[in-house]
């Protein structure tokens, strides 16, 4: 410990700079595409609701930096040996959630914690990867791996999954499982099991669908295929984005001018939907460039794996890696209606403690990782 | 180091992050791809809808046209009216609504239940709204129509505490003459929901109002007018930067004015009508046609009992109107029936001049042939009666007197399709074509008309009642009208005409009615004489049917009659009553002056009795004061003429 400790000051500050350039890009616009998401043209009360957001998103933002730079700062491999307690110790406060947490909107992903609220399945996603990244690494084997070897770390994935989705809260399970399964597929799988796996994936979600799933679950997905007839008002939500984010054409409306934001006809527009006033703000131009800057990151992060001197750093830089991806690729996915309306956070941009906090903490590790290649 | 562990084996994954960079890159083109689809190839189309969702097309109504009568009296116009509405989102409970329910006198159960939807719509969530559930919170509703002007002032200098309580002014139609002429005016009514789906490709919404009887309905396109618009942004008016906002979201152009409807002057006197209803006033059904014989305008159209347009249009709110036609669907004596035009009745004796010419232009009979009258007519098994014994009759005396047997003796030698040709020469048997009200036609029947009816022989007692103008021969008020008038001025059967021209609201004319000839009869002129000197004979001969009832200095030639009716009464009379609709009904045709005639009149008087007793009077006093009305108009024109030639 004292001995990396040292280390790290010879080495001096190996800080990786396109990766800490790339970041602070994403958090600058974010950050500007908030405080335009929160100026809509509304009532005195309203208004100041929504520039409290704004201020409490700006100081979530520092705390996250200070956090990733505090994990950072210690070498990545003591981690591992932690990653069990961590992961153990996630999966609790996950089920909390149930005794403790506080009802919204028909789910309980928050506990109140002194004057603030947490979600601890925001932190579960990272911890996940931790703990995937640790099986990942003291799994050695040379054969291709079988159902019989994936059924630990199969175990390991679907356990905080099941307590996550029975919040209910599909899309933290969707993402959690993709990003998972991405450091997972690093490894060599038979192609037999691969297929029995996607097959199982794909009877479950039938099966979900006609005994498990809520009706408002199944909404969002009916009206992603026929947003036109929508019912419930999800439909509409999508097309009112496409059509905030259509509107922007190619430059853009400017900033603070989204007609689709100012005048209230983006729901959510600081949670779910802020691609859609960034769209629209920026047109086609921004969008362009803020695309560039999530697979940056993304492919950085598969680089940074490829550099890893170890498998713990590699399967942990993919798994980070994977939750931006996943992110970024599914919360745009939905405001271009390309994928259902499902609540999935847009990194760096979306409004939300828990969120921003864990993908700074995220991106810290990476940013670990890449320090000790 | 060696305290963290060995390095491990990353060979493992080598071969795998190729494959991930390719896959993340692919599914980020994906979605530059499909953005460049909705930004760039659809991105005008989402452009014009995200305006769509902001602005709004404030419509800005019209005003409908006056319609005045021929001296430019106004017969029909718009009163200001002032109603309430409410944006329920906007009220506050506790402030607002209390002073508001003071102020509008709200009472139970009304009170109560646009409370609860003010509750109902408040719970609504500001946001997320499908465009159903955000309409309905954006409705307005209504709270009051027609309020006190007083209120509205004070609604209006108060609007600023009294936010969502808006004041929409809405024009009401308004008649100065109340029931007089109303069936040749009209009213309007309210556009019903099944009637929109034909009009709204017009331009016509919901809570629209157009004419629904009479001129008008007739004349709606001409009257209504074109509604402008106003664009506005959605809730500009909360904002502090309008001018802005608007300048960078409106399209030109951002207004467009309303055009108001046209000005109708109609050929129609008040002052005439306005004597009708005096003169009629003992009788309590039936109908009065005054025509310009010269033109073919109609200077008074008149039918009894009438009713007041102002409540039938809406004036005294929603449920008067349903009350007045309940009342008036209700009435046996059809107060909503158009009687001068939209109902068939026989003529009777009315109908004799046009027998005569008839027989004459066959030369079956000529002045001089004799008719004598034992007070009837013996035709086949049948005995024909006659209203009395006349004794020797010739044409002369069996107009003046009314002797039926005379005409029965025409009707045996007169063929019924002659009577029937002669008749449709003076219009009858067809509709006239005035266009203001539902027209009956009539029937002048013939020959195959009997048989297609009666599926039998033919027979010649059926001319005989037609000749007498009973049987199946039917006249509208106005046909007979035209057709007195056709006789005074030598045989020129005249279009009708209720409208004389149309002008802008700034009094432009734009368009002017000249009169139209219908058809030129060309009877022989000395037949013609022949009968018109019996229809003088008829008020100022001793034997005359109507010399009882002429008044002195009237100068006016015509013929009284006295139709059977058919004995079907009415459903739902009272059976005391029935004795009314057995009477026959009285009638009075002719013309004013007798020697230069200037006029035309028919009165007929439903189940009056006697023609000449009852309908006889009514003519003669109408004719009397349009004499002392021509009098008077003549010497104020010698005068020099009022400032201002328009009066309004």
């Amino acid at each position: 410990m004292a001995l990396g400790g040292r280390m790290m000051f010879r080495r001096g500050p190996a800080v990786d700079m396109p990766l800490l350039l790339g970041v602070v890009a994403i958090v600058t616009l974010g950050l500007v595409n908030l405080y335009s998401a929160t100026s809509v043209y509304a009532d005195t009360e309203t208004r100041a609701r929504l520039a409290d957001i704004y201020v409490s998103q700006v100081y979530w933002m520092v705390v996250g930096g200070l956090l990733a730079i505090f994990v950072a700062a210690i070498d990545y491999r003591h981690y591992e040996r932690f990653a069990g307690v961590l992961y153990a110790g996630g999966v609790v406060s996950c089920a909390l959630v149930f005794v403790l947490g506080s009802n919204v909107r028909g789910s309980s992903r928050w506990i109140q914690l002194g004057s603030f609220t947490f979600q601890p399945s925001e932190f579960m996603k990272i911890l996940l990867v931790l703990m995937v990244a640790r099986h990942v690494h003291n799994d050695h084997k040379n054969e291709p791996r079988t159902l019989v070897d994936l059924a630990i770390p199969g175990l390991l994935i679907l356990v905080p999954v099941g307590l996550v989705m029975a919040q209910p809260d599909l899309g933290t399970g969707l993402i959690m499982s993709l990003s998972s399964a991405t450091v997972l597929l690093m490894t060599r799988i038979r192609k037999r099991t691969l297929v029995a796996i996607v097959g199982a994936a794909g009877t479950t979600s039938v099966l979900a669908w006609n005994h498990a799933m809520k009706q408002y679950q199944k909404d969002r997905i009916t009206s992603f295929l026929d947003p036109e007839h929508d019912k419930t008002g999800i439909g509409w939500h999508a097309l009112q984005s496409q059509t905030a984010i259509g509107n922007g054409q190619f430059l853009g409306e400017g900033f603070m001018q989204g007609t689709q934001n100012q005048f209230g006809f983006l729901p959510d527009q600081f949670s779910d939907f802020p691609f859609a006033v960034f769209a629209e703000d920026w047109g086609f131009v921004g969008c362009l460039l803020l695309l560039c800057l999530y697979c940056f990151v993304c492919v950085w992060a598969i680089h940074v794996a490829s550099q890893a001197k170890d498998r713990f750093g590699a399967a942990l830089a993919t798994g980070v890696g994977a939750l931006i991806f996943w992110h970024a690729v599914f919360n745009i996915g939905m405001a271009i209606g390309v994928l259902p309306v499902v609540g999935v956070t847009l990194p760096l941009f979306s409004y939300g403690g828990s969120s921003v906090v864990t993908t700074l903490v995220g991106l810290g590790l990476l940013m670990n990782v890449s320090m000790r290649r | 180091m060696a305290l963290l562990g060995q390095r491990s084996d990353v060979g493992e994954f080598r071969r795998r992050y190729r494959w991930l960079v390719l896959a993340a890159i692919s599914a980020f083109l994906i979605l530059v791809g499909r953005l460049a689809q909705l930004q760039i190839v659809q991105g005008d189309l989402h452009r014009a809808q995200a305006r769509k969702n902001i602005v709004r097309e404030r419509s800005l109504a019209t005003t409908r046209g006056v319609i005045r009568d021929t001296e430019g009296r106004v017969l029909a116009a718009n009163r200001p009216s002032y109603n309430v509405h409410m944006a329920p989102a906007d009220v506050d409970l506790v402030e607002t609504w209390p002073r508001v329910v003071k102020l509008l006198g709200l009472e139970e159960p009304e009170k109560s239940l646009l409370e609860a939807k003010i509750k109902e719509i408040q719970a609504m969530p500001a946001k997320g709204l499908s465009p159903r559930e955000e309409k309905r919170r954006g409705q307005q509703v209504l709270l009051k129509v027609d309020v006190d002007r007083d209120i509205i002032a004070y609604l209006e200098t108060h609007a600023r505490e009294l936010r969502g309580v808006e004041v929409s002014p809405q024009p009401v139609r308004y008649y100065p003459y109340g029931e007089l002429g109303a069936h040749s005016i009209g009213y309007m009514r309210e556009v019903g929901a099944e009637d929109l789906v034909r009009l709204e490709e017009r331009g016509y919404r919901a809570g629209d109002r157009l004419g629904a009887v009479g001129v008008e309905r007739r004349w709606e396109s001409y009257l209504r007018g074109v509604r402008g618009f106003k664009k506005i942004v959605r809730g500009v008016s909360r904002r502090d930067d309008v001018q802005e906002v608007e300048a960078r979201y409106l399209e030109e152009p951002r207004r467009v004015e309303p055009i108001p409807g046209r000005d109708i002057s109609l050929t129609l006197d008040i002052d005439m009508i306005t004597s009708i209803d005096k003169a009629f006033r003992g009788q309590l059904a039936g109908a009065v046609v005054v025509v310009d014989v010269r033109t073919g305008r109609i200077l008074a159209a008149s039918s009894k009992p009438s009713f007041d347009v102002n409540v039938a249009s809406g004036g005294n709110g929603v449920q008067a109107v349903a009350d007045t036609f309940r009342r008036l669907n209700a009435d046996p004596l059809k107060p909503s029936l158009d009687k001068t035009i939209s109902a068939a009745y026989p003529p009777g004796s009315t109908y004799k001049p046009f027998t005569a010419l008839a027989a004459l232009a066959d030369r079956l009979i000529d002045p001089t042939t004799e008719v004598d009258c034992h007070g009837g007519y013996e035709y086949g098994k049948r005995f024909f009666r006659c209203t009395g014994v006349h004794r020797k009759v010739h044409l002369h005396e069996a107009i003046v007197q009314s002797c039926n047997t005379y005409f029965y003796e025409l009707g045996a030698r007169v063929s019924i399709d002659k009577l029937a040709s002669v008749g449709l020469d003076y219009g009858f048997g067809v509709k006239t074509g005035i266009g203001i009200n539902p027209e009956a036609r009539g029937r002048m029947p013939t020959r195959s008309w009997y048989t297609r009816r009666y599926k039998e022989a033919f027979r010649g007692g059926f001319t005989l009642l037609s000749a007498i103008g009973q049987g199946a021969t039917t006249v509208t008020v106005l046909q007979l009208a035209l057709a007195y008038a056709a006789l005074a001025n030598g045989g020129t059967l005249y279009q009708p005409q209720v409208v004389r021209s149309i002008e802008t609201s700034d009094g432009t004319v734009v368009q002017e009615f000249p009169p139209r000839v219908r058809r030129l009869i060309e009877p022989d002129q000395e037949h013609l004489n022949w009968v018109k000197s019996a229809l003088e004979g008829v008020v100022t001969e001793k034997e005359g049917t109507a010399y009882k009832e002429r008044i002195a200095g009237v100068d006016i030639a015509g013929k009284t009659g006295t139709a059977q009716v058919s004995h079907v009464t009415p459903r739902g009379v009272d059976p005391g009553k029935v004795w009314y609709f057995n009477r026959d009904h009285a009638w009075f045709s002719g013309y004013a002056p007798s020697r230069s005639p200037e006029i035309a009149i028919v009165v007929l008087v439903e189940h009056g009795g006697g023609g000449g007793k009852n309908a006889g009077p009514v003519a003669m006093r109408v004719v009397r004061d349009w004499q002392k009305m021509k009098e008077k108009r003549l010497s104020s024109k010698d005068e020099p003429a009022p400032s201002g030639s328009r009066p309004n």
